[in-house]
């Protein structure tokens, strides 16, 4: 069927900010849907409140939103825009949710707007979980045994007859948020009551128990005149039990039978055509027991997902961009294999090779959240890697991960084999490297150990005894290597097997540089693969490669004229879209100027890792080793580093070394601005201020540091990124905790301690400058207290409260720095002002999390600004700075006003305190656009799901500090018509300066208590500043209460004045939405 | 337990007959040394060998290798399996894909399987090990092979004959890229250049019944492909050119009897078994030499309604006055798309041929029922006055996806006073018309 021409405009719902379980795959597949739609002519207006992503770039869309994804604002947006149809099918549960309320809310039969992609009748029936069980059974398949209930006793009645262990959900809510596993009498009540808070329709779904089992995942493709197609097979090689995000994945499926996989994706493609998706991709879940050969049906998304993007990345099959065309009446054999360029997408990818996903945990983060995964997912970033065989993708999307393993590795000879046995049994994130530690051990003794040890961990953990025989393989293969001098085949071997330079040097003891010798003198190189979707059938059109070793090579090299973008690797805190967007921006931007660009990254989620974003696509670790050899196959030596967050800025040096021409600011610089001594003199150089430091090596010298520069101070960790473990000490004893636990402290990698300038206001500037000429974009203010790492805090452009003054002398310590520096491309500076002072905090060489923001808001596109400068136009040239004068250009907002506020996965969490602090834990960032102050916090508050209470009871309990600036705030409130309860402390306070606060006791002051309030629903704002400000304090069960019982809560008075301005704004009443000029 | 016997893991190499050489590690049956090789195919004794030789193909399936080594159109084939994991889950003998074939013993189809990477781990109860059941069944497996080169190779250069072998003295294979290896090689490469290319090669005489044999209806076939929807369907005569089981078994399913007869069956003996339609099964080989098949056919359009099943599909495009001709390097895989060109649905169909019809040579009244969504090559003919139907891809699957099942009813349907199998509410839970 030909394209629809009974619409012409169509409205795309975005996913909003990130948290775990909806990161930047929405924006992948939201990016590939508008430009796909675009394509086949139609307008297309886009909403999405997240500044990170690609797809809000200007341009993107024809018509771009930024407000909350909130039905009074999309039925604004509908109003303006007139759109025919809207499709929400593209920003994950989000959309979805959000697409089911305008619905209810009657927007769509107000506005005659029609929804495509997937009908409400079939959101509603996929995931309504009892509806689908029905429509399950009728179509012969089997669902897990399972009872929703509304209430704790109803559910304890099932427990009765199910049994225990039972698995545990709220009905919908995304990435099975809120679900658990109870294995106990006790885990069950909390876990049901859990659920049934969680779930924004009070229901909970309790389930047998399928844990164990093997688990399969199949990505369908639907069209409306109901022809499907399976892209993507995917078995999880953790078995039931771990959510399917924090699993580790294949693609395809290994261990089923032809027989088992055909009576499985039959079996999907019914319940697609079940639920009624007929124009788009959906993904089924199933669980499988091998034993007898039951097949149940876990749950369906009738919309593209994470494992979509998976699925599109792992095969060359774009499901984002077919689906879209699917939504607007094409059917599958009418779009072409983009690929290929000649077949057709009526078609199932055949690989030739495996694709493996490894989930990235931030374990030191939340350590009290990873004692075990379960059925709510906790990973925040994944990694792909592809490879010949399932070994190599394996170990090369281990190291991909970037966390600490260079592929499945032993872990440390002091693990001894009880504890390594009791992970086995246990869903503990780092279970696989137990079980290969178990595997290693064996193979020393002979092959039959590992036979017999497999034989073991299979029978107590579920793993498929192929995913075991194939580690088993990889320990034999380790136990060859370890202590020899490994010839050619061997050597072959170990490259095959995935395994880098470093690795095989420390099995056998030489270098990684002899190593490398060996390989050039045995002729054994990295051959490239095309990933063509069809096993080499067909020629492919688009150059998207893999790396395999000592194999045929295919393709031609780009040349000395490419350009070499080095991603930012697998989302982490701290480290994440942001990063992502800046890489794919410019590799648009070199090749707007005629570059051919060669993107390589290895997260699976991006726009970046789309094969149509640049010219040449590596899905690759990011390690030197991986990258260089890049290098060398496509004969380039032009290297950006600047755009990827720290991961590039890590291996620029050893990049340099192979030959590489690092792009703008030299490797030299950046180390100078990296190292805290020379730039401590530098600072000072340029008659600059820094809070008093000190550099430390040992626990004494860290003693004695803290005492020289006063208490509190801050103390960090040198070249990290995100703030990790980064924490502030009032007093010895809280420095002495911090030691206990601190990761590493040495000589080599000291510790640096900071003055800490409490109540000081923070900023952030993002610059770019080429040399001479510097560009700021835009002074950014943090609206939380100083303190909370920048990444948390939220910030508003341009400056909410300072002065001009003060604002001119950080431009002018900007330009300074830049020149000093010798920066081109860009730079990151953060402030503090205290008592009118300006200190510089600290200074990053590269695009910061913050550039996507601030392009939007201040309308300069400052990748593309660097970009230029990297091909020779200046900023002169390029109009940002002007032609006669100090050489500075300063960006203005042009929207008003834009506030960034940070999201939060706290709720990932159970019991995890969400008190802000130097180390950063926020997942994602959402902006929001006004005319005036209070309009843009109040949308940045909305857009993450924060409900700002127009009316009722504030809680006020705020440390002695505080007690004085929380008056007027107090007041205000007041003024708002809210009335007030605060503790005894609190409450004295308040009295003392005329205001009546109803007195509420703390938990250990007996009942009725805050926390009973809170329960009860009597609470509807909470402000509480911690004792201490940045101390673990006791009152941390009252943010979590807060955070489980989803009421706003700030932890500083600057946030809590913010609040104010913003419930001002929503007291108005008006609902504007704002397009992006 | 391990069953490997000496030759397991020693090197091997896969030599093509233009003297591309690749090399990889031995598994199952032991080859056979190069020299030896060579020498028996010079001497003319090597001249029908169903293993070790034969045209080398790439299949694109990620799983089903067990119903690829047992599919009779395999016969004079080695298959190289393009997904490089290979005997993950085992085999089992009820997975086999070879018909009732009374008085034959050649279990595995394939002359070699070529694949990158070997499972040699645990497998279930009641099943067996890819390389022991290669070893059981006398035929050679190589595997380290770099099948991505390969299938390339064969992209670029075609389908061509090829051997599995071993090196002298179970010694490296020798290196191609010096002279005194390649001289090795260059021997075999010239034999097999000289053996029988699969054009014009006839292949059915190996596979398929000897003898006739009468199969009862049963009602679910062992297809899986659920319940069958009637008993007493029409009478089928298979005319077994080598049949894969599930044709027998699917037919079974819906409730016909058979009686499956040789491919050296006249006409008047398919016509003398009584049946309603007949059957032609798919089989191996170029049908551009089925002489006898083809006329037996021939006499039967229009008398009998005749159903077509790839090598059937050729046969009956031949005898309608069609004509076939060998494709560079065919379809052999599991995800290709066909359309049908009468609902203009699409259908994920299971392929395996190396020839295709010629849609010009087609005479009127003859009409493409299936074209493939790629190339646009001829899938499936029909002719609704004269009863007849084909396919050429696999309807029965087996390996690959079943969502092209339906087929076999609406193939009944063309049978009179069975018009009605074809019900649309039932076609319907199977993704049909």
């Amino acid at each position: 069927m030909p394209k629809r021409t009974d619409i012409t405009s169509i409205l795309l719902i975005g996913s909003g900010p990130i948290v775990i379980g909806q990161a930047c795959e929405f924006d992948y597949s939201g990016n590939q849907a508008v430009k796909a739609l675009r394509e086949e002519g139609y307008r297309v207006i886009l909403v999405n409140p997240n500044p990170a992503t690609v797809m809000t770039t200007p341009g993107t869309a024809d018509v771009i939103y930024m407000d909350p994804l909130e039905v009074p604002y999309i039925e604004d947006i509908i109003r303006r825009e007139r759109p025919d149809a809207v499709l929400a099918t593209m920003g994950g549960q989000t959309a979805l949710n959000l697409a089911m309320d305008l619905e209810a809310a009657g927007v769509f039969a107000r506005h005659g707007v029609e929804v495509i992609g997937a009908s409400i009748d079939s959101i509603r029936l996929a995931e309504d979980r009892g509806e689908f069980k029905k429509l399950v059974s009728r179509l012969g398949l089997e669902s897990p045994r399972s009872a929703l209930v509304t209430s704790l006793s109803e559910a304890l009645s099932v427990k009765a007859e199910f049994g225990l262990p039972l698995i545990i959900r709220p009905s919908y809510t995304l990435g099975g948020k809120g679900g658990s596993i109870a294995y106990t009498e006790d885990e069950a009540v909390t876990a049901i009551e859990h659920a049934l808070a969680e779930s924004p329709v009070h229901t909970a779904l309790i389930e047998e128990s399928l844990i164990g089992w093997q688990e399969f995942e199949l990505e369908v493709m639907r069209d409306a005149a109901d022809n499907a197609v399976v892209v993507c097979s995917i078995e999880n090689i953790d078995p039931m039990g771990v959510h399917t995000g924090d699993s580790i994945t294949v693609a395809p499926v290994q261990t089923l039978s032809d027989r088992e996989y055909q009576r499985m994706r039959t079996a999907a493609i019914e319940i697609l055509r079940g639920v009624g998706v007929d124009c788009g991709g959906s993904n089924v879940q199933f669980a499988y027991n091998p034993a007898d050969g039951r097949m149940i049906v876990i749950e369906m998304n009738p919309r593209v997902s994470r494992s979509s993007a998976l699925a599109s990345k792992a095969t060359g099959f774009p499901i984002a961009r077919a689906s879209a065309r699917l939504a607007v009446g094409y059917t599958l054999d009418e779009v072409i294999n983009d690929i290929t360029g000649k077949t057709v997408s009526s078609f199932e990818p055949a690989l030739d090779y495996a694709a493996v996903k490894v989930p990235r945990f931030e374990l030191e983060k939340f350590p009290e959240g990873y004692a075990s995964l379960g059925t709510q997912m906790k990973s925040v970033g994944e990694s792909l890697a592809l490879g010949r065989t399932f070994g190599e993708a394996l170990n090369k999307a281990i190291r991909a991960a970037e966390y600490g393993f260079d592929g499945l590795e032993a872990l440390s000879p002091d693990t001894d084999g009880q504890t390594l046995w009791e992970m086995v049994q246990s869903l503990h994130p780092r279970r696989i490297f137990a079980v290969y530690t178990l595997l290693r051990r064996a193979a020393s003794e002979g092959t039959d150990a590992v036979a017999r040890t497999a034989e073991r961990i299979a029978a107590e953990s579920g793993y498929d005894p192929w995913f075991l025989y194939e580690f088993g393989e990889l320990a034999v293969l380790e136990n060859q290597l370890a202590g020899g001098d490994p010839a050619g085949e061997l050597l072959l071997e170990a490259k095959q097997a995935g395994f880098t330079d470093g690795r095989i040097a420390r099995l056998t003891g030489l270098a990684p540089k002899e190593i490398a010798a060996s390989l050039d003198a045995a002729g054994i190189r990295p051959s490239y693969h095309f990933v063509d979707t069809c096993a080499g059938e067909f020629e492919a059109d688009t150059p998207y490669f893999y790396s395999s070793w000592g194999e045929a090579d295919e393709g031609t090299p780009v040349g000395t004229d490419g350009v070499l973008i080095v991603g930012s690797g697998p989302n982490r805190i701290g480290q994440g879209l942001e990063f992502d967007t800046c890489c794919t921006l410019s590799s648009m931007a070199y090749r707007n100027l005629g570059r051919k660009t060669v993107m390589v990254n290895s997260n699976p989620e991006t726009v970046s890792t789309d094969f149509n974003v640049s010219d040449r696509l590596y899905i690759e670790p990011l390690t030197a080793e991986d990258v260089i050899h890049v290098m060398r196959k496509e004969q380039v030596s032009d290297v950006v580093v600047q755009l990827g967050g720290q991961t590039p800025l890590n291996m620029a040096e050893a990049l340099e070394a192979a030959g590489a021409r690092i792009v703008g600011t030299s490797v030299d610089s950046i180390q100078d601005a990296e190292d805290r001594e020379k730039f401590s003199a530098l600072i000072r150089r340029l008659g600059l201020r820094q809070p008093e430091n000190r550099m430390a090596g040992t626990a004494d010298d860290v003693r004695a540091a803290a005492e020289e520069v006063g208490y509190p101070v801050l103390l960090r960790p040198s070249f990290v990124l995100g703030g990790r473990s980064m924490t502030i000490a009032y007093t010895v004893a809280e420095l002495n905790r911090f030691l206990s636990e601190a990761p590493v402290l040495s000589p080599e990698r000291p510790i640096l301690v900071d003055r800490f300038l409490e109540d000081a206001f923070e900023y952030d500037v993002d610059a770019v400058a080429d040399g001479t000429n510097v560009y700021v974009g835009g002074i950014m203010q943090h609206i939380e207290a100083a303190g909370v790492h920048s990444g948390d805090s939220a910030c508003v452009f341009p400056p909410f409260k300072s002065d001009r003054a003060v604002e001119t002398e950080m431009v002018a310590a900007t330009a300074a720095i830049a020149r000093e520096i010798g920066v081109s491309g860009f730079l990151n500076i953060q402030y503090a002002v205290q008592d009118g002072l300006l200190y510089v905090l600290e200074v990053n060489p590269r695009a910061s999390r913050t550039v996507p923001f601030l392009s939007k808001a201040s309308g300069v596109d400052l990748v593309a600004a660097a970009v230029g400068i990297w091909t020779g136009r200046d900023l002169r040239a390029q109009g940002l700075v002007a032609p006669d004068g100090d050489g500075i250009g300063v960006g203005a907002c042009v929207t008003g006003w834009a506030v960034k506020e940070a999201m939060f996965s706290f709720d990932r969490f159970t019991g995890h305190d969400p008190l802000l602090g130097p180390e950063m834990r926020s997942t994602g960032e959402a902006i929001g656009i006004g005319v005036d102050f209070g309009e843009a916090f109040a949308k940045a508050t909305m857009a993450t799901g924060a409900r700002l209470p127009h009316e009722g009871r504030v809680f006020v309990a705020v440390n002695d500090h505080d007690k004085e600036t929380i008056l007027p705030v107090v007041r205000d409130l007041i003024e708002l018509g809210f009335s007030v309860a605060a503790t005894r402390g609190t409450a004295a306070v308040l009295f003392e300066h005329g205001i009546l606060a109803e007195v509420v006791l703390k938990v250990h002051e007996g009942h009725p208590n805050v926390i009973d309030h809170i329960r009860s629903g009597r609470i509807d704002m909470l402000i509480n500043t911690p004792m201490g400000r940045f101390t673990r304090s006791d009152d941390g069960y009252l943010r979590v209460e807060a955070l489980r019982h989803r009421i706003p809560y700030t932890t500083t008075t600057s946030a809590a004045r913010a609040a104010v301005e913003a419930i001002r704004h929503l007291k108005r009443g008006e609902t504007v939405a704002r397009p992006l000029p | 337990m391990d069953t490997r016997d000496d030759s397991f893991g020693t090197p091997a190499a896969l030599v093509l007959a233009d003297g591309t050489v690749f090399r990889g590690t031995s598994f199952g049956a032991p080859p056979r040394e190069v020299g030896a090789l060579t020498k028996s195919l010079a001497a003319g004794t090597a001249a029908d060998s169903l293993t070790h030789l034969g045209e080398v193909v790439f299949n694109t399936a990620m799983s089903g290798y067990a119903e690829v080594l047992t599919d009779p159109s395999y016969t004079g084939q080695i298959v190289a399996m393009t997904y490089p994991h290979v005997g993950n889950y085992g085999i089992d003998e009820r997975w086999s894909e070879s018909g009732p074939e009374a008085g034959r013993t050649r279990r595995v189809k394939v002359a070699g399987l070529v694949i990158r990477r070997l499972y040699h781990g645990p497998v279930r109860p009641g099943r067996v090990r890819l390389a022991d059941y290669l070893a059981e069944n006398g035929v050679p497996g190589i595997s380290g092979v770099d099948t991505r080169a390969l299938t390339l190779h064969l992209r670029t250069h075609g389908a061509q004959n090829a051997a599995i072998c071993a090196a002298p003295d179970s010694a490296e294979m020798p290196d191609v890229s010096d002279a005194t290896g390649r001289a090795v090689y260059a021997g075999l490469a010239a034999e097999l250049s000289r053996f029988p290319a699969m054009e014009g090669r006839g292949l059915i005489g190996e596979v398929g019944t000897t003898t006739s044999v009468e199969i009862e209806p049963a009602p679910d076939g062992g297809t899986g492909s659920g319940p069958s929807i009637r008993t007493g369907g029409p009478h089928i005569a298979l005319y077994d050119c080598g049949a894969k089981a599930n044709i027998v078994r699917e037919l079974q399913a819906l409730g016909c009897r058979l009686s499956v007869v040789p491919s050296t069956a006249t006409a008047a003996e398919l016509r003398a078994t009584g049946a309603d339609a007949v059957m032609l099964s798919n089989g191996p080989g170029d049908p551009a030499v089925l002489a006898h098949q083809v006329e037996q056919t021939r006499e039967l359009l229009g008398t009998l309604p005749v159903l077509g099943i790839c090598l059937g599909h050729q046969i009956i495009a031949e005898a309608a006055g069609g004509r076939t001709s060998k494709m560079k390097f065919g379809h052999h895989g599991v995800n290709h798309p066909v359309r049908d060109e009468i609902t203009r649905r699409v259908f994920v169909t299971s392929q395996n041929h190396g020839f295709t019809v010629e849609e010009e040579s087609l005479p009127p009244g003859m009409r493409v029922w299936f074209r493939n969504a790629n190339d646009g090559s001829v899938e499936g003919l029909r002719d609704d006055g004269r009863r007849i139907r084909s396919t050429q891809f696999h309807p029965e699957s087996a390996p690959g996806p079943t969502d092209s099942r339906w087929i076999f009813r609406e193939f009944l349907a063309a049978i009179p006073g069975f018009e009605d199998v074809a019900d649309p509410d039932d076609a319907a839970t199977e993704g049909g018309q």
